[in-house]
């Protein structure tokens, strides 16, 4: 293409660097084209519509021929990928850690719909379940994970010092502390949580933990996100932040996303759990639930209704569990902490707009209601996210909502996983966890406090939070106090996640977590014995009136033509480049011509042409007389 | 990116043929923004000024309308304090009208046609808004008056100089001191905005 070196016009005088690196981008721009045109329709298909293509010149045509190559063979990777780290788990299959895995392993999540995968490791047992509405595109994914302490105790002293390090960095098989953290970071972190997609953070938490972290990031781009994640990247190698969290975790032992199944499970939880009977008991529990769960898909179709369910169920199921939280208490450290994480992630249409609000407005009245809630409300990186945290008799809800706009991912929306709307689920949910470790983690400083109190020197914090969860929370008052407490951390501490950098952040949070904490003198029962958490990701369409783009189906139903010698010099108006020989057009039923890549990416966020505006559907009717 | 090498060949395009009354160029050490000038039209309010624009072009340019919006102060109902300027084609539809098939140099065009009639209809200063419907004559009174503070170069024979950074570090200071000056001028700023 002419221009490649480009006479530097007017502004001759940058630097050579940035000549340089122009030259280079205009080479690479040259390599795409070539490499676009050279593609057979179902190859470049393939690539549109796993955003694959990326923006001419962004990527080398090696790099795109690598990722054609990968794509191809890709969708049977994830299975095939049972990860060292699992071998150990159970029942599961694994998947492994990668951002391209596990875009992987959701996508095949999303074709096959659902999915259930449960094993156990040491003192832990998890299960997975993932599943899908084929027609709604929403996926939703719980893993529930049950700790047997006393295993978890004996092995964390056995092990004590060592495993907080090692979980960062490797460890295989790491001890209950290490475990711990994994788990709770998958919830509380994020990204582990997130794609461990229940299957590898669960089963073999260690190392999937630090992988899942780390992939993430690659992905993410979007602004606010990344401080966020680099702080809890920095977090968690740090063997500090790591066990409060294990510990928070158990303390908060129950940690159920699902709020309609979460009394159901709350219930069975504590029961069987009073024995110490570690994994057996462990993933009996978890198929209970696991039940109840599928059998809740309902209400994912109705989100309001669902969140509902949730705040209204801690009132009633209060009691009993209260209850049973009590009688657990009496057990001790007996009862094995079991997290449930739920997330659902669905897709808001126009019309549920009402729906949408009414969830989080629902959220917001409740939580105002009670004294225990703490409700918070941000908007950043464009991502609209109410975040609330009750307690209530024992129970403890988070429910975070975030509002996705998924515009700009493709129209087929969900249905179709395209990277792009996955990473970008990913992103949120990561983020949202982080939310959630916040509140976590202030949380677990409570409890350390209570403990530090309380209990000396447990064999630190793997144990401690067992306890702390198994004091009985019958004071009302103690418990609001102490929650208040809370609440007011964990605003600091998401404020602090907001203003300060991952540096900041982490020695803010560490040290608060340290201990310096002002041990919220609550003498507070400690930790209430169920945590739920609630977690939605609405991917909205519409979020502001923003142009529909057509569908996939609706670009390849454009004529598509190659530019011949023949032809009289044109030029493409979108990158304003003559067509050269080979080029592949797409010819719009106006009649305007542009170069397929060109166009097809106007038209997925748009609908006209960009010459005259035509509607491109609408016209394409007409066309037919033509 | 597509933006780079478009960028190039519409840098091309506007030194080789610009639009009349309209420089645009990049300047050194920016990447992804360019600086224009918009010469007042005769028969305008503006006439006589010079005034300067910034345009930042976005990553997924032209697939995003360029930002544009005037470094040096203007009196008009379109365009704010902050020099944003309340211009469909610079908006993606369908609030806009932004299009790839658009480019930096029509664009440019259009606010120059804006600024010769501008759209009450749909304001962004309420109030200059107001006076340009129902007072035209202070309107252009008031235009003139800042037309002639902050747009007209006092050494007018170089206006259109080679060194265009130096003016534009100029205009900018000059806006600073212009929205001091219009506190003391007390602006309202409560004005509604209806474009945004």
């Amino acid at each position: 293409m002419e221009g490649s070196d480009g006479s530097e016009q007017s502004g001759s005088d940058q630097s050579e660097s940035q000549r340089r690196r122009q030259l280079d981008r205009l080479d690479r721009e040259e390599a795409f084209y070539q490499f676009v045109n050279n593609l057979s329709d179902e190859d470049y298909r393939l690539m549109r519509d796993n955003n694959l293509l990326g923006t001419p010149g962004e990527v080398t045509e090696d790099e795109l021929l690598s990722r054609l190559q990968q794509i191809k063979d890709g969708p049977e990777q994830p299975n095939s990928n049972p990860s060292a780290e699992t071998g150990d788990a159970t029942g599961g299959s694994e998947d492994s850690s990668n951002g391209d895995t596990l875009l992987d392993w959701l996508n095949t999540v999303r074709r096959t719909g659902n999915t259930t995968r449960s094993g156990h490791r040491g003192n832990q047992s998890w299960r997975a379940v993932s599943q899908t509405n084929p027609n709604s595109g929403d996926f939703r994914f719980s893993l529930e994970i049950n700790v047997n302490r006393n295993l978890a105790e004996q092995q964390a002293a056995a092990e004590g010092g060592q495993e907080t390090p090692e979980a960062p960095g490797a460890p295989g098989e790491v001890a209950a502390a290490g475990v711990n953290a994994a788990g709770v970071n998958a919830p509380g972190v994020t990204a582990p949580g997130v794609t461990a997609p229940g299957v590898t953070a669960p089963a073999a938490p260690p190392p999937p933990v630090p992988e899942a972290e780390a992939e993430p990031e690659p992905q993410a781009s979007p602004p606010s996100p990344p401080q966020r994640r680099a702080q809890r990247r920095a977090r968690s190698p740090s063997p500090e932040p790591r066990r409060t969290r294990a510990r928070t975790a158990r303390s908060r032992s129950p940690l159920s996303l699902e709020r309609l199944d979460g009394l159901p499970h709350l219930r069975h939880a504590p029961r069987p759990m009073p024995a110490p009977v570690v994994p057996a008991e462990g993933s009996s529990r978890t198929r209970q639930h696991v039940p109840s769960r599928q059998s809740n898909p309902e209400y994912e179709a109705q989100p309001p209704a669902a969140e509902a369910a949730p705040m209204t169920e801690a009132p009633s199921a209060g009691p009993q569990e209260g209850e049973a939280g009590g009688a657990e208490g009496g057990a001790g450290g007996r009862r094995p902490p079991t997290i449930m994480l739920d997330l659902q992630v669905r897709r808001v249409r126009p019309g549920e707009y009402r729906q949408r609000d009414s969830i989080a407005n629902r959220t917001r009245s409740r939580s105002q209601n009670s004294n225990n809630t703490f409700l918070y409300e941000s908007e950043r990186g464009g991502f609209r996210r109410t975040f609330s945290r009750s307690e209530r008799a024992g129970v403890r809800t988070y429910v975070s909502t975030i509002r996705i706009p998924i515009r700009r991912i493709s129209d087929a929306g969900l249905g179709e996983a395209t990277s792009m709307a996955l990473q970008s689920m990913i992103r949120q949910i990561m983020t949202g966890f982080g939310e959630l470790s916040y509140l976590m983690d202030s949380d677990s400083e409570s409890s350390d406090s209570n403990r530090g109190a309380g209990t000396p020197a447990e064999p630190t914090e793997t144990l401690n939070n067992p306890e702390g969860a198994s004091v009985p929370v019958s004071e009302e008052p103690s418990v609001r106090a102490a929650s208040a407490g809370e609440a007011r951390t964990a605003e600091r501490d998401l404020e602090e996640g907001l203003t300060s950098g991952p540096a900041g952040r982490e020695g803010g949070g560490g040290g608060f977590r340290a201990r310096p904490r002002p041990p919220i003198s609550m003498e507070e029962p400690s930790s209430l014995p169920f945590l739920r958490l609630a977690h939605f990701f609405l991917l909205n369409d519409d979020d502001e009136d923003q142009p529909q783009g057509l569908t996939k189906e609706q670009i390849d139903n454009l004529a598509m033509r190659n530019f011949g010698e023949s032809d009289a010099l044109k030029t493409c108006s979108v990158c304003i480049t003559e067509y050269a020989e080979g080029n592949k057009l797409r010819k719009l039923p106006c009649s305007h011509e542009y170069h397929v890549h060109c166009i097809d990416r106007w038209l997925s966020e748009n609908s006209t042409c960009p010459i005259c505006r035509r509607a491109v559907l609408v016209s394409a009717n007409r066309e037919s007389v033509v | 990116m597509q933006r780079v090498s478009r960028l190039k060949r519409e840098l091309q395009m506007l030194s080789t043929e610009p639009p009349p009354g309209i420089t645009c160029w990049r300047p050194e050490d920016l990447v992804d923004e360019l600086r224009a000038q918009i010469v007042g039209g005769d028969g305008t309010p503006y006439e006589g000024g010079l005034f300067t624009l910034e345009i930042k072009v976005p990553e997924r340019y032209p697939f995003e309308p360029p930002n544009i919006r005037f470094l040096t102060p203007i009196y008009h109902p379109n365009i704010d304090n902050a020099g944003r300027i309340c211009h469909d084609g610079l908006k993606l539809p369908p609030k806009g009208a932004w299009r790839p098939s658009l480019n930096i140099s029509t664009v440019l065009t259009s606010i120059q046609l804006l600024m010769a009639e501008p759209n009450p209809d749909d304001p962004l200063m309420a109030d200059i808004s107001s006076e340009f419907k129902y007072n035209k004559q202070l309107f252009v009174e008031n235009a003139r008056r800042w037309t002639e503070k902050h747009a007209v170069q006092k050494n007018t024979g170089s206006l259109k100089s080679q060194d265009h950074s130096s003016s534009d570090l100029k205009t900018s200071r000059k806006r600073d001191s212009a929205t001091s000056l219009e506190k003391t001028e007390k602006k309202p700023e409560d004005a509604k905005r209806t474009c945004l």
